[in-house]
C-alpha cells in the first residue's frame, strides 16, 4: 500500500534529509519535495552538492551561485548546489575575527589543498551548510539532498571526523609551544620525525602553521557539530529513504533505515521511484479488436505490444509486493507516479510534487491486474 | 572465446580481449547502474582465460556493507585477497591496510612503522586528513598491482576496481594532483607520483563508465568522460546498461503510435523508454565513444554467471 506520509512532513518539520543510493533520482525527488512544501506556503531551501549539477537542471537555474538563488514560478522557493569551498571559507571567516590570522589561514597551503578536494570535504560543508541556513532563520523548511557516496550518511559522520582530527589532544601533539612537560616534549618530537621522513621536509612546519591558525576555532566548530546533532535528531527533522525497485538500491534502503535507527535519527519513509506500481486509467491492449481488414504491420505490431503490456503488469505485481514488504519494515512507504522521460522537465517536477501532498493524490487503491 | 562476450556486450571482441589486456580496469559510473555487477562480470570473464585476477571494491571502512561481495555470492570481502573461483580473487581496498604497508615501506625500522600507526595522533590525521585517505586506498592499489610471484610473474595479472559513485571516482584520480600540491617531496610523493602514473598509464590502465539508457545518466557520462581526460586517466567506452529490447520492426512500430495516440494503454509506456535508450547510444555514439550495450538481463545480478555460460558454450 501507498501511503501519502509525505504531506504533514512537508508542512511542519524544519529539515528534511532525504537519503538514498546514487541513481535512484534523489536529486529530482528532493527538488520536487522542496516544490510540493512551497507550494503549500512554507519558505523552503532545497541544497543539494550532487557535483554534477542535476538540481539547477531540473528546476530551471542558472549556473550554480555564491548563495542560494530562487526558482523561478512564483513560491518562496530557493536552491543552492553547495560549493564546498565557499561554504568553509565562510565558516572560516565567521570563526576568525582577527583579520590578519584569517589572511593566514586562507593562504596556508594545507587550507587551501582542503578545501578544494572533493572528497572528504562535501560531506563537512554539507552539514555545516545545512546547520548555518536552519539558523538563520530565513527559511521554514530546508531539504538536504545528501551527498552521493556509498555510505550516504557519512556526510553526518563527517562533522564527528573533523572534530576526531581537531581533538585538542592530539592537535597539542604538533603544535608548537612550551607543552606540558617531558612526556608531550617526546612525542611532539617523535611525531614530527614520522611526518618528515614520510611527507618529505618542511610539512610539519606548514601542519603545524595551518593548525595553529586554526586552533581558536575548533571549539566553535566542535560545538557546531554538537548543535547539529541535536537538531538532526529532534523532532523537528525528518529523514527519508528514496528507492528504485533496483535490488540494490533496495538492499541500501534496508541498510539506510537500520543505520538511521542505530544513529538515533528520526526516520520517517520510504519513497519509491521509478516504480511501475500505478497502473490505473490504463487500458488492456488485449481488449482492441482490429478490423479485419487491418493491415499484417499493425496485427502483428499489436501482438507485440501486448507482450510489453503483459511485462509492465508483471513490473507492477512486483513493485506493489515492495511496497507492501518495505511498509511491513515498521515505516510508511510511497510510490511515485510513473512519469516516464517528463520527469526531466518542470512540469514533470511540478507532476512529482502534487504527488508528494494529500490534495494532489488519486485515491490509493491499486486496480487487480488481470 | 571473448567473441561470445563481444557479442554480449556489443563490442568487437577486439575491444574486449584490449580490455582484458591491461593490468587494471577501473570500472566507474553513477550509483545505481550495474558498475558492480558488470565489475564481477568482467572479472570473472577474465579469470575463465586463465588470467590471474583480482578484483577490488574502495571501502573507508571495513564494516560498510560490501555490494561487490553481493554481486560476487561471497559472505563479505576482507582486507586481503580472498579466493572466490578459479584464478579470482577479490579485496577490499582500504586506507588503513594502505596507510601500514606504506609506513612499513618508509619507516627504516618494521617497529617504527607499527609505534607510529599505534599513536593515535598519527593513525587519526591519516583517516581524518581527506586527501590522505584516498592516498592509503591508491597506494593498497599499488602494492597489490606491484605483488610478483616467485618467479617474477605478477601475482595479479588483471585487477578490476569496482570505483564508487561518480562524484568520489573523480575525487579518486583527482587526488594524487591535489597531494602533490600539499606535500612535494618525500616518500607520500615519490609513491604518489608512482600511483599516478599506474593511473595515467594507456598500457596498462584502462577506465569503463557504465550508465543509463536515459537522458540524464548519459549526460552525467558525458562529464565523468570529460572528468577522466582532465585527469588524463585513459577511457575505454562506455557500457549502457539495462537497454529495453525493442520488438518492433519499423512498419509496426509506425503503426502501433498511430494505434497508442491519444489512449493511455497498458504496454505504451514503454514505447518511449525505447525511444530514450536508442536516443542515448546514439548520442555517445555521436560523441566519439564506443558504445558496449547491455540488455535488461543484467538488473537482477546475473550478468556474470549468464555471460560465463555463454562463454563457456565456446570452451
Amino acid at each position: 500500500m501507498s501511503e501519502p506520509f509525505l504531506d504533514s512532513i512537508l508542512r511542519t518539520r524544519k529539515v528534511l534529509v532525504c537519503c538514498g543510493a546514487g541513481g535512484v533520482g534523489k536529486t529530482t525527488s528532493a527538488a520536487a519535495l522542496g516544490l510540493a512544501a512551497a507550494r503549500v506556503g512554507r519558505r523552503v531551501l532545497v541544497l543539494t552538492i550532487d557535483p554534477a549539477r542535476r538540481l539547477g537542471e531540473a528546476l530551471g537555474l542558472p549556473e550554480s551561485g555564491p548563495t542560494p538563488a530562487r526558482v523561478p514560478g512564483g513560491f518562496a522557493l530557493d536552491a543552492w548546489m553547495l560549493d564546498p569551498q565557499v561554504v568553509f571559507e565562510g565558516m572560516v571567516r565567521r570563526l576568525t575575527s582577527d583579520p590578519e590570522r584569517l589572511q593566514r589561514i586562507l593562504s596556508n597551503r594545507l587550507y587551501r589543498a582542503l578545501s578544494t578536494l572533493v572528497t572528504g570535504m562535501q560531506e563537512y560543508t554539507a552539514a555545516e551548510a545545512l546547520y548555518t541556513f536552519v539558523e538563520s532563520g530565513d527559511y521554514d523548511l530546508v531539504v538536504l539532498d545528501t551527498p552521493p557516496s556509498r555510505n550516504a550518511l557519512e556526510f553526518l559522520e563527517a562533522p564527528r571526523k573533523l572534530s576526531l582530527f581537531l581533538d585538542e589532544r592530539i592537535v597539542g601533539v604538533f603544535l608548537p609551544g612550551d607543552g606540558a612537560g617531558i612526556l608531550a616534549k617526546r612525542a611532539r618530537q617523535f611525531v614530527a620525525g614520522i611526518f618528515e621522513r614520510v611527507f618529505g621536509e618542511g610539512f610539519f612546519s606548514d601542519l603545524q602553521e595551518f593548525l595553529g591558525a586554526f586552533s581558536g576555532m575548533f571549539t566553535a566548530m566542535r560545538a557546531h557539530s554538537q548543535a547539529m546533532r541535536a537538531l538532526l535528531t529532534g523532532p523537528e527533522s525528518a529523514f527519508v529513504v528514496i528507492t528504485s525497485p533496483d535490488p540494490s538500491a533496495l538492499e541500501e534502503a534496508r541498510f539506510l533505515q537500520k543505520h538511521l535507527g542505530e544513529m538515533g535519527l528520526p526516520f520517517s519513509g520510504f519513497v519509491l521511484n521509478r516504480s511501475w506500481a500505478y497502473t490505473r486509467g490504463l487500458g488492456d491492449p488485449e481488449a482492441i479488436a482490429l478490423p479485419d481488414d487491418a493491415p499484417a504491420a499493425l496485427r502483428s505490431g499489436l501482438r507485440k505490444l501486448v507482450g510489453l503490456a503483459a511485462a509492465e503488469r508483471e513490473l507492477a505485481r512486483r513493485d506493489r509486493a515492495l511496497l507492501d514488504e518495505l511498509s511491513a519494515r515498521g515505516a510508511p512507504a510511497t510510490a511515485t507516479p510513473h512519469l516516464g522521460g517528463a520527469i526531466e522537465s518542470f512540469e514533470g517536477l511540478v507532476a512529482l510534487a502534487e504527488s508528494f501532498l494529500i490534495r494532489g493524490r488519486v485515491p490509493d487503491v491499486f486496480p487487480p491486474a488481470p | 572465446m571473448s567473441r561470445a562476450l563481444g557479442r554480449q556486450l556489443g563490442y568487437g571482441a577486439r575491444r574486449v580481449r584490449e580490455l582484458l589486456e591491461r593490468r587494471a580496469v577501473l570500472v566507474t559510473g553513477k550509483g545505481g547502474v550495474g558498475k558492480t555487477t558488470f565489475a564481477a562480470s568482467l572479472a570473472h570473464l577474465a579469470a575463465r582465460t586463465g588470467k590471474r585476477v583480482l578484483v577490488a571494491e574502495l571501502s573507508y571502512e571495513p564494516q560498510a556493507t560490501s555490494p561487490l561481495a553481493g554481486a560476487l555470492a561471497i559472505p563479505r570481502l576482507g582486507e586481503d585477497p580472498v579466493q572466490v573461483a578459479p584464478n579470482l580473487r577479490a579485496v577490499l581496498l582500504t586506507p588503513t591496510a594502505g596507510h601500514a604497508r606504506f609506513l612499513r615501506a618508509t619507516l627504516p625500522l618494521g617497529r617504527l612503522a607499527d609505534a607510529a600507526l599505534k599513536t593515535a595522533a598519527v593513525r587519526r590525521f591519516l583517516l581524518a586528513a581527506p586527501a590522505l585517505a584516498e592516498m592509503g586506498i591508491l597506494y593498497r592499489l599499488l602494492d597489490l598491482a606491484k605483488a610478483r610471484r616467485r618467479d617474477g610473474s605478477p601475482e595479479h595479472e588483471l585487477i578490476v576496481v569496482d570505483l564508487p559513485a561518480t562524484g568520489h571516482a573523480l575525487g579518486l584520480t583527482q587526488v594524487p594532483a591535489t597531494i602533490l600540491e600539499i606535500v612535494r617531496a618525500g616518500p607520500i610523493a615519490s609513491a604518489v607520483r608512482e600511483g599516478l602514473s599506474l593511473l595515467r598509464d594507456p598500457v596498462a590502465t584502462t577506465c569503463v563508465v557504465v550508465t543509463l539508457p536515459e537522458t540524464l545518466p548519459v549526460s552525467e557520462a558525458a562529464e565523468l568522460i570529460q572528468g577522466l581526460a582532465r585527469q588524463q586517466v585513459p577511457f575505454a567506452g562506455v557500457v549502457l546498461n539495462r537497454v529495453p529490447a525493442d520488438p518492433f520492426e519499423p512498419p509496426e512500430r509506425a503503426a502501433i503510435d498511430a494505434l497508442v495516440l491519444g489512449k493511455s494503454l497498458l504496454g505504451a509506456r514503454t514505447l518511449p523508454r525505447i525511444d530514450r535508450a536508442r536516443a542515448a547510444a546514439a548520442r555517445l555514439t555521436e560523441l566519439g565513444y564506443p558504445v558496449a550495450s547491455v540488455g535488461e538481463v543484467a538488473d537482477a545480478g546475473v550478468l556474470a554467471p549468464l555471460l560465463a555460460q555463454r562463454l563457456g558454450e565456446f570452451h
